[in-house]
């Protein structure tokens, strides 16, 4: 969907900072915001946001991040001052840049590239580092464990994330994302590789420290984890970067496995990849209203013994299927 | 289920008489039926602490002395104990509950002010069923 | 400290702490076992027993029943029957089904409670929010007839300070059946959610035999196994005449002490629905002095509140006032299985066993 015709160097940057880049996915970020408290108070009977801008409370994510604005920045005395200050960046770094290799449609790709699928499972390899630099700088014991839990947390849902990807890829035969969508013309892989959907729907859950799976900022032992410090904007920004990359991976299960901005052509295509991330976005908050969360053990146990071997499993059987399709 | 406070508020049940009973909010005095025996400024005197007799100006037929009890709302507890013991019905409590302040010596309340008989009650009502339970107006 | 390993870590569970309620717990881990905790109380204590050496009979009552203010009922009950006792008070018939009504009552308001806060600890919201709004409906009941929400100030030694209002019955009876509806609801997502039984069964387990020798009382003792309940062993008020059951659960496990709080409340309502079809006429209030005097003497009485049994023991010397009064609180009997369940088990299992004992700090300290 091109607007208008920009010369190159302009539309690249209008890509980049505001469709589909960053003003449109802080305004889609702040939308999810509102969205989930909204969706979890309509499951509690209650009423969400209410008062903040007129209808229904929907600029309270806006009054939220002003409120953070104004807050103080504090940094510990016997903290390390650069490290503190700096792994918040470093994590909005990570998402943002998983936001520019997942393209929107053919027309709106920030980052059109062939090993984009490689690039987005070593960003969320990185993601585990940062966080267990952000305990380590806070000085404080209950933000080392936190951290150290949710390092072994994201270490061992990336390899079932990785395979399930591993496994659309193979069917694909690419890793372009651009490919991968428009080899779903026939069939979206969520009807050829289900085991592969659920395995990398659960790991997503678990990257993104989404209950049942938030465990290393479980509150009532541990405060916030290796959140505990952080105060103001530097929460703000850790924040922010959270549900971005919680964007970047709905829009990626959608290009994996529902068919990215595939759909009869009264709707443009990148509308509908909005649609379906929207489908996807709702069906990964759900799960915060039903159900308590898992001890670190048993978490972990469910990663290695059953989500990697479905996730083996799923790869077995997409080697068949392709077979049998030719 | 979420009451819209203050848009909506609750109905109450009436003011607390012994021996009916009733809601417990803010006191209302009648000076007319005050005799300013002083009995429940003694049954608060180890409960809370809450009331103090004091003189105002005027005449009264049944309070010669002119003592009428003046109540403190930072230290009382609604528990309607000086109610039971006012053997004149004088003192009884009302609907009204939307008792702060910015100031502490706003909430001292003399005889004159706690003969006036504002009510908090509103309209809203709890109906509930075997399917839910909801405010309603 | 003797044997402590190098890589014990010494954390406080302290008061200030999202997780802990007015309470402060030692805790030493040994990586993700504990293997000591200490529990530390105290940090509301405001001298409650002394205090009431300096108040009359009557004016004791809005003193003691704030310790509890889930269950305030519960917590003047014991004293209430201990006063009566001393003084040889005869309680009219229908002020004992009103309190053995309201009691139960706020049985069911603190039960639903606890099932808040512990869904909210294990990280589940829904389930913190569903029993505060259905408290909601139970707490309207008890303003129409007591006029305040949470502290009633209502028992009184002789009977109730007035009586239930024209109309009670039709108001309670449609509120009865709302949480007889939730409660299954309830167990459909919380006590039977997977993820919940994962985290609680075969956690905490105190066996029959250890829960006798710590001493604990109430849902503890009954989700071991042990059947004691004050209101079956010693009745008082009106509970020999009505039918109920005590349900216990022989895991031991914070899975049954859950499940027992749930049976709880359906015989709390079935016990409600009893006494509404069977409660006399005549009056709810006997004739005393109103300044109490009793007789020289010492009397101890206990009711069997929402977490326990809460005992009192008076001393008079014949004054107006209590020359001692002693209060023994079930979440003070219950500190000792802190200690013994917590060694030895998860760090991640320390919320689970903590609210498993539903322990309140400010009875503890009174």
């Amino acid at each position: 969907m091109v607007l208008f015709s920009l010369p190159e160097p302009f539309f690249t940057l209008f890509q980049i900072l505001i469709f589909p880049g960053l003003l449109f996915a802080l305004l889609f970020v702040m939308f999810m915001v509102w969205y989930e408290r909204k969706l979890l108070a309509k499951m509690q009977v209650r009423v969400g946001p209410l008062y903040a801008g007129g209808l229904e409370g929907i600029l309270q994510p806006v009054a939220d991040f002003a409120k953070l604005l104004f807050k103080e920045i504090i940094v510990p005395k016997q903290a390390d001052r650069m490290f503190f200050i700096l792994a918040p960046t470093l994590m909005m770094a990570l998402s943002v840049s998983m936001l520019a290799l997942v393209p929107l449609s053919p027309t709106n790709a920030i980052a059109n590239s062939n090993v984009a699928i490689l690039m987005i499972i070593a960003l969320l390899s990185l993601s585990p580092l940062v966080v267990i630099v952000a305990g380590w700088a806070s000085n404080n014991k209950y933000s080392m464990i936190g951290g150290l839990r949710a390092l072994h947390q994201m270490t061992s849902y990336a390899i079932p994330m990785s395979l399930s990807i591993l496994g659309v890829v193979l069917m694909a035969g690419s890793f372009n994302l651009i490919s991968i969508v428009e080899s779903q013309k026939s069939a979206w892989y969520i009807l050829l590789q289900p085991l592969g959907a659920i395995v990398f729907y659960l790991a997503a859950l678990a990257e993104l420290e989404r209950v049942p799976f938030d465990i290393p900022e479980a509150e009532t032992e541990i405060v916030m984890g290796w959140e505990t410090e952080y105060s103001g904007i530097n929460y703000g920004i850790i924040m922010t970067a959270t549900y971005v990359k919680f964007y970047a991976l709905a829009v990626l299960f959608t290009e994996l496995f529902l068919g990215g901005w595939l759909g009869p052509a009264f709707v443009p295509p990148p509308i509908w990849t909005i649609l379906k991330t929207f489908l996807v976005v709702t069906v990964m908050m759900i799960p915060r209203g039903v159900y308590p969360r898992f001890r670190i053990d048993q978490m972990l146990k469910f990663g290695w013994t059953t989500l990697l071997p479905l996730s083996l499993i799923n790869l077995v059987l997409g080697l068949v299927v392709m077979n049998f399709l030719g | 289920m979420t009451l819209r406070y203050p848009e909506s508020k609750m109905q109450l049940p009436p003011g607390y008489r012994y021996p009916e009973g009733g809601f417990k909010g803010r006191h209302i005095l009648d000076m007319q039926k005050c005799a300013g025996c002083s009995i429940c400024a003694y049954t608060c005197k180890n409960i809370a602490g809450a009331i103090k007799m004091v003189t105002v100006e005027g005449a009264f037929a049944r309070n010669r002395k002119r003592i009428f009890p003046q109540i403190d709302y930072g230290f009382c507890v609604f528990c309607g104990f000086c109610v039971d013991t006012c053997s004149f019905g004088a003192l009884n409590m009302g609907q009204d509950f939307e008792l702060s302040s910015y100031d502490k010596k706003q909430l001292i309340y003399s005889p004159e002010q706690l003969t006036a008989s504002a009510g908090s009650s509103g309209l809203a009502r709890f109906i509930v069923s075997r399917n839910g339970a909801h405010h309603r107006e | 400290m003797e044997g402590g390993s190098l890589s014990e870590v010494t954390l406080s569970i302290g008061p200030q702490h999202p997780g802990s309620g007015h309470f402060r717990l030692l805790i030493s881990i040994d990586g993700d076992t504990i293997t000591k905790a200490i529990p530390d109380p105290g940090y509301v204590h405001r001298g409650v027993e002394k205090q009431a050496e300096y108040r009359e009979y009557l004016q004791n009552i809005p003193l003691l029943e704030r310790p509890v203010i889930s269950d305030s009922n519960g917590s003047v009950y014991g004293y209430v029957l201990s006063v009566e006792k001393l003084a040889a008070l005869v309680v009219p018939e229908r002020a004992q089904y009103i309190r053995v009504l309201m009691a139960e009552l706020n049985r069911i308001m603190s039960h639903l409670y606890w099932l808040a806060i512990y869904g909210i600890f294990l990280g589940h919201s829904t389930m913190f929010m569903w029993p505060f709004g259905d408290r909601e409906v139970i707490i309207d009941l008890a303003q129409s007839v007591m006029g305040t929400r949470l502290t009633y100030s209502y028992f009184v030694p002789g009977g109730v300070r007035n009586d239930v209002p024209e109309g009670f019955k039709d108001k309670v009876l449609p509120a009865l059946e709302f949480i007889e509806k939730r409660l299954p609801e309830y167990e459909a997502i919380f006590v039977e959610n997977p993820v919940f039984v994962k985290r609680t069964k075969g956690v905490g387990v105190l066996r029959s035999e250890d829960a006798i020798k710590l001493g604990v009382v109430g849902p503890t003792l009954r989700g071991s196994g042990v059947n004691a309940d004050a209101r079956k062993d010693e009745p008082y008020d009106a509970y020999d005449k009505v039918d109920f059951d005590v349900p216990t659960f022989p895991e031991g496990d914070c899975l049954s002490r859950s499940k027992v709080r749930i049976e709880e409340m359906r015989q709390s309502i079935r016990i409600v629905r009893q006494v509404l079809d069977s409660i006399p006429q005549g009056a709810f209030r006997t004739k005393h002095p109103s300044i109490l005097k009793p007789p020289h003497g010492s009397v101890y009485a206990r009711a069997e509140a929402a977490r326990g049994t809460f005992a009192y023991f008076i001393t008079s010397k014949g004054d107006k006032t209590p020359y001692r009064l002693k209060i023994s609180s079930p979440s003070f009997r219950n500190l000792p299985a802190f200690g013994f369940l917590m060694k030895g088990s998860y760090l991640a299992d320390m919320p689970t066993i903590y609210w498993s004992l539903d322990y309140w700090p400010l009875e503890a300290d009174r």
